[in-house]
């Protein structure tokens, strides 16, 4: 019987603890010994007798006792597991069937925790790999750091991750705290011939790097340390495997061909394991020795070399600690060694500036870069992001919580006589918790759905990547976020609609009528539109601040025409040309681009904004110590060169055809830096001396306007040489485009390559390219913030409106006498919106309270808006109160409607 | 007396106690008593045995207990046949037949 009915159990108190199992067993026996005993005594033993005849009768007391209390112990688990497994059971059909009942509760519900969850599985994906997960088989990852320099400039503190050859060199010889080092930086380059010729990464390193992973050539060898020695180095390469297998298939004979890296020949030695990709995210083709890369393009020239010289710094440095070494000796001891380092630096060029003003020291930071002192800006607003992403959650699982509480209030009556009945709370409790989390399981599949299409959109979007990256569906950390994030929102939305219903007193909601049982409004469901209201104003005012940053760094005035300006670059690969050579090459280039119908005018660059710089150390009379001062980056252009760029000359001249390779130097001053240099003085006619205080006066005969080329936010002491005069032969050219550059750039690029001989080429790069990765993560945030405002700002209307829809239907009846005693339907209407926006402006001003709080933390993130900016917040503070309005005003209509003799004789 | 006793077969004492309580629910005592006077003594049993058995075939569902008032007023813990102890009972009472029908079988032959 018992076993049949579980209930029943519980209804008869037979109750199954540890302690009871042990007395039943105790009282059975009891109760056999007593009758045992008293037949026998019956039958003319005395007590004594009788009782070692029933002792000899039941054999060994205390062995079956045990016995027979672990023989039950085991039967009461069993069941209740079976038990638990049969409510259980009952609870999913029970929910399924409301489910089916209500199909379009459930697909509501369901695609609000799908969006919720969704959107946070895949924030959860980027920053995963922007901050937390190290990159794949890296061997000790505590062990591994990226190594930080630190240097102050004009008394801030600067990190700097980037350096050069001969530090690196330094360091590694200087210091004893760590195994492995390794430079390593990510380049694009052309890779293969002819038309088929494409950009890609390669990435670029010393032969440490294969022993800071745990792997193995999938085919062939790693380079080794024979093949990376400067100046030369030998030109071997390692193919990732996702080119090995799109480019030749998969097979071996991939071994030993030759292979176009940039302007070199390189002989593919090996193919690193699937999955490998360095310690960056940009997906690379190949891994070759620093040293031949660099001999391979020449960088620095043959009077500066790369593997000599302190002053080019052009990639990051990752090393390894050696076990038993801790971060702070390793960082003492890598000091030590970036001290030493930098006395030889001055020592070999005393110009250096002075150990004691720059008070250089370093770090071993986290391996990730985002983790690091240079963390970038997108990593940042990606950490923002997913607290927005929780906070949709948060609204999605308070508008679910409102949808259940709604209804569990409904089934009040039911729930109550069935606690009559002699339903445990628990159970009730396991119920409502079977149906949430029924709901936010399917939610969370919904979920890790969106997280698959939506994340690879984000993707693109954060890392600026193409690929398709890995699947969501195969991400176990992903999946277990996933899981782990619906498991909590069908707990958090079951528990509230059951603590609610559970605590209610079952007399009097048995007593009350079916209307009376329900009507008192409840504070909790209230308590849960404040918050989604205040959330929503939070999100909101965060889109706000975004789009007005958008906007803002959109129409900074960038002292250049960004939109009608191409780069060109130039690449040449196997061709050898002498300086005259090369020089009418350029020379050629330029008047060919000038001559095409698209383009308005064309001049020769030394740098790109924002890609490249050049500087020297000037020297002004009058003036210490320019240095001081800050640094002063040098642009070299020719004739057109203004007019190219669009930037303005304020006073003075431009170019002109008179500033010859042997004609006196003249530069063009950017206003910065002849308001840093000439306080309060003509700039026009000064003498600057270029690189050494002896050198020949460099005339200023012009003054131009500010440009950005280093940062959105500042401008930069800045000027400009003639091409001639500077030297025509290094940098690409700028072609300022008849109409938006970027449609240009085809014809551009196929005019010029038919002057490009043998493996040469030509990039054309649109300004507006260049930029966007600058603005990106403003409009990123934008984007985000403006889509999950948007989600919260929906779902938290859809909560009003149900719950004074829902409040409106509860109250026919008051409505009705309402009508009855002569309200019109306006008062009515008004009553209900006031009712309305009674529960929402108190969340509207907690919302605007909270975002001004935490204005503090997200202003470095905004571009020249304040985080207070007040056309946001009363932007926002109308939007959501005209929303609430409007999410009132359509359930108030209705109830103006009443029939006052149809709400009144319901009763 | 001990060396007349009747060794009992593995799993007779579970048909034998299934058997008893065919007549309805019955405590272990009564289980005890009525087996002892049946087979006249014959069978030796340990009481300690008995209950094993008994408390083996309630977790394994054959039987059930309850609770109950024994007639000189005392609680005492009574057993009943369950559907499945039904089963068992008569599948037991099959294989033991003819068990014992061959094993007389060969017995029998001269």
């Amino acid at each position: 019987m018992i076993r049949r009915f579980p209930g029943l159990r519980r209804l008869l108190h037979i109750e199954r603890g540890r302690a009871t199992v042990d007395r039943a067993v105790d009282d059975e026996l009891r109760f056999h010994f007593d009758m045992t005993m008293r037949e026998l005594m019956a039958g003319g033993m005395n007590p004594e007798e009788a009782r070692r005849e029933t002792q000899r009768r039941f054999g060994d007391v205390q062995r079956t006792r045990e016995r027979l209390t672990t023989i039950d112990r085991s039967r009461v688990g069993q069941e209740q597991r079976a038990e638990w497994w049969s409510a259980f059971a009952q609870d999913l059909r029970y929910a399924l069937r409301g489910l089916r009942l209500k199909p379009w509760f459930a697909v509501a519900v369901i695609l609000t925790l799908g969006l919720g969850i969704g959107a946070n599985a895949a924030m959860f994906g980027i920053v995963d790999r922007l901050l937390f997960r190290p990159p794949p088989f890296l061997d000790a990852p505590a062990r591994e750091s990226r190594i930080y320099l630190m240097r102050s400039i004009r008394g801030t503190e600067t990190s700097q991750s980037f350096t050069g050859y001969r530090r690196y060199l330094d360091l590694r010889e200087t210091t004893t705290s760590f195994d492995a080092m390794t430079p390593y930086y990510v380049n694009k380059a052309a890779i293969g011939t002819g038309e088929a010729t494409l950009e890609m990464n390669v990435a670029i390193s010393g032969s440490d790097l294969w022993k800071m992973f745990a792997i193995k050539p999938a085919i062939g060898r790693f380079f080794t340390a024979e093949e990376d020695v400067p100046p030369a180095g030998t030109r071997v390469a390692v193919l990732s495997y996702s080119y090995w297998q799109t480019e030749f298939g998969g097979r071996k004979e991939a071994l030993g061909t030759l292979m176009d890296i940039g302007p070199a020949k390189y002989t593919i030695v090996g193919v690193a394991p699937d999955g490998f990709n360095g310690f960056e995210l940009d997906p690379v083709v190949a891994f070759i020795p620093i040293s031949a890369e660099n001999a391979a393009v020449g960088r620095g020239g043959p009077e500066n070399p790369w593997y000599s010289t302190y002053n080019m710094t052009w990639f990051e440095v990752f090393a390894r600690r050696r076990p038993g070494v801790t971060e702070a000796a390793a960082t003492t001891d890598l000091t030590n060694a970036y001290r030493q380092s930098y006395r030889k630096q001055t020592e070999a060029n005393p110009k250096n500036q002075p150990y004691a003003l720059t008070k250089p020291h370093a770090m071993v930071g986290p391996v990730l870069r985002d983790r690091g002192p240079n963390e970038r800006s997108d990593a940042k607003v990606a950490s923002w992001l997913i607290g927005v992403a929780g906070m949709v959650l948060l609204i999605a699982c308070a508008n679910v919580a409102n949808l259940l509480l709604a209804r569990a209030l409904k089934r009040r009556r039911e729930i109550a006589v069935r606690i009559a009945l002699g339903v445990s709370r628990g159970r009730l409790l396991m119920q409502l918790l079977t149906e949430s989390l029924l709901l936010a399981i399917l939610g969370g599949g919904l979920g890790i759905a969106i997280a698959q299409w939506g994340g690879i959109a984000m993707r693109r979007l954060l890392l600026g990547q193409d690929d398709s990256g890995p699947s969501a569906f195969a991400d176990s950390r992903l999946l277990l976020f996933a899981i782990a994030l619906a498991l909590m929102a069908g707990i958090l939305t079951g528990l509230v609609p059951a603590f609610q219903t559970g605590r209610g007193d079952v007399a009097s909601a048995l007593k009350a009528g079916s209307r009376e049982g329900v009507v008192h409004r409840s504070r909790l469901r209230v308590g849960l539109l404040i918050v989604q209201a205040a959330l929503s104003v939070m999100l909101l005012i965060g889109a706000g601040l975004f789009l007005r940053s958008l906007s803002n760094v959109e129409n900074v005035h960038m002292g250049y025409d960004a939109d009608r300006l191409l780069y060109v670059g130039m690449n040449a690969r196997g061709v050898k040309r002498d300086s005259l050579q090369n020089s009418a090459l350029r020379r050629a280039l330029l008047a060919k681009a000038q001559s095409l119908p698209g383009v308005e005018h064309a001049t020769l660059a030394l740098t790109v904004p924002f890609r490249s710089s050049w500087d020297f150390s000037i020297y002004v009379a009058g003036i210490d110590s320019t240095q001081r001062l800050g640094s002063f980056t040098l642009q070299a252009g020719s004739q057109d060169f203004f007019a190219t760029m669009g930037t303005r000359i304020l006073r003075g001249r431009s170019f002109n055809s008179t500033d010859g390779e042997h004609a006196p130097l003249v530069m063009v001053a950017s206003e910065s830096m002849v308001k840093a240099l000439w306080p309060n003085q003509d700039a026009i006619g000064k003498c600057v001396r270029i690189n050494a205080d002896t050198a020949p006066c460099t005339t200023v005969v012009g003054i131009a306007e500010d440009v950005r080329r280093q940062s959105m936010a500042e401008t930069q002491m800045h000027y400009y040489m003639p091409a001639d005069q500077f030297n025509p032969n290094i940098g690409g050219l700028f072609v300022r485009t008849r109409g938006l550059a970027a449609d240009k750039g085809e014809e551009v690029r196929r005019a010029l390559q038919s002057l490009m001989d043998g493996g040469s080429y030509v990039t054309v790069t649109p300004m507006t390219t260049i930029i966007a990765s600058q603005i990106r993560s403003w409009k990123l945030g934008a984007l985000m913030f403006s889509v999950f405002g948007a989600l919260a700002l929906v779902l938290a209307a859809i909560g009003l409106y149900s719950v004074i829809a829902y409040n409106v239907t509860q109250r026919t009846h008051e409505m009705g006498v309402r009508v009855a005693l002569g309200a019109q339907p306006r008062d009515v209407i008004r009553l209900i919106v006031n009712e309305g926006l009674r529960i929402v402006l108190p969340g509207v001003a907690l919302g605007a309270v909270l975002a001004l709080v935490a204005g503090r933390w997200i202003a470095p993130l905004l571009f020249q808006v304040s985080p207070k900016d007040p056309p946001v917040l009363v932007g926002v503070v109308t939007i959501l109160v005209a929303v609430a309005t409007v999410a009132s005003w359509l359930p108030a209509r209705r109830a103006a409607r009443v029939d006052p003799n149809e709400a009144l004789r319901a009763d | 007396m001990a060396n007349n006793d009747l060794e009992l077969l593995q799993g007779t004492l579970d048909l034998l106690i299934l058997k008893t309580l065919t007549w309805g629910a019955r405590h272990g005592y009564a289980i005890a008593s009525w087996i002892r006077d049946t087979t006249q003594q014959r069978l030796q049993i340990e009481d300690g045995a008995l209950y094993t058995a008994l408390h083996r075939m309630e977790k394994r569902g054959w039987i059930e207990a309850e609770w109950g008032v024994s007639d000189n007023n005392r609680k005492a813990k009574y057993y009943q046949l369950t559907s499945k102890g039904r089963r068992q009972l008569r599948v037991k009472t099959a294989v033991w037949t003819e068990y014992a029908a061959a094993v007389f079988q060969v017995l029998k032959t001269d």
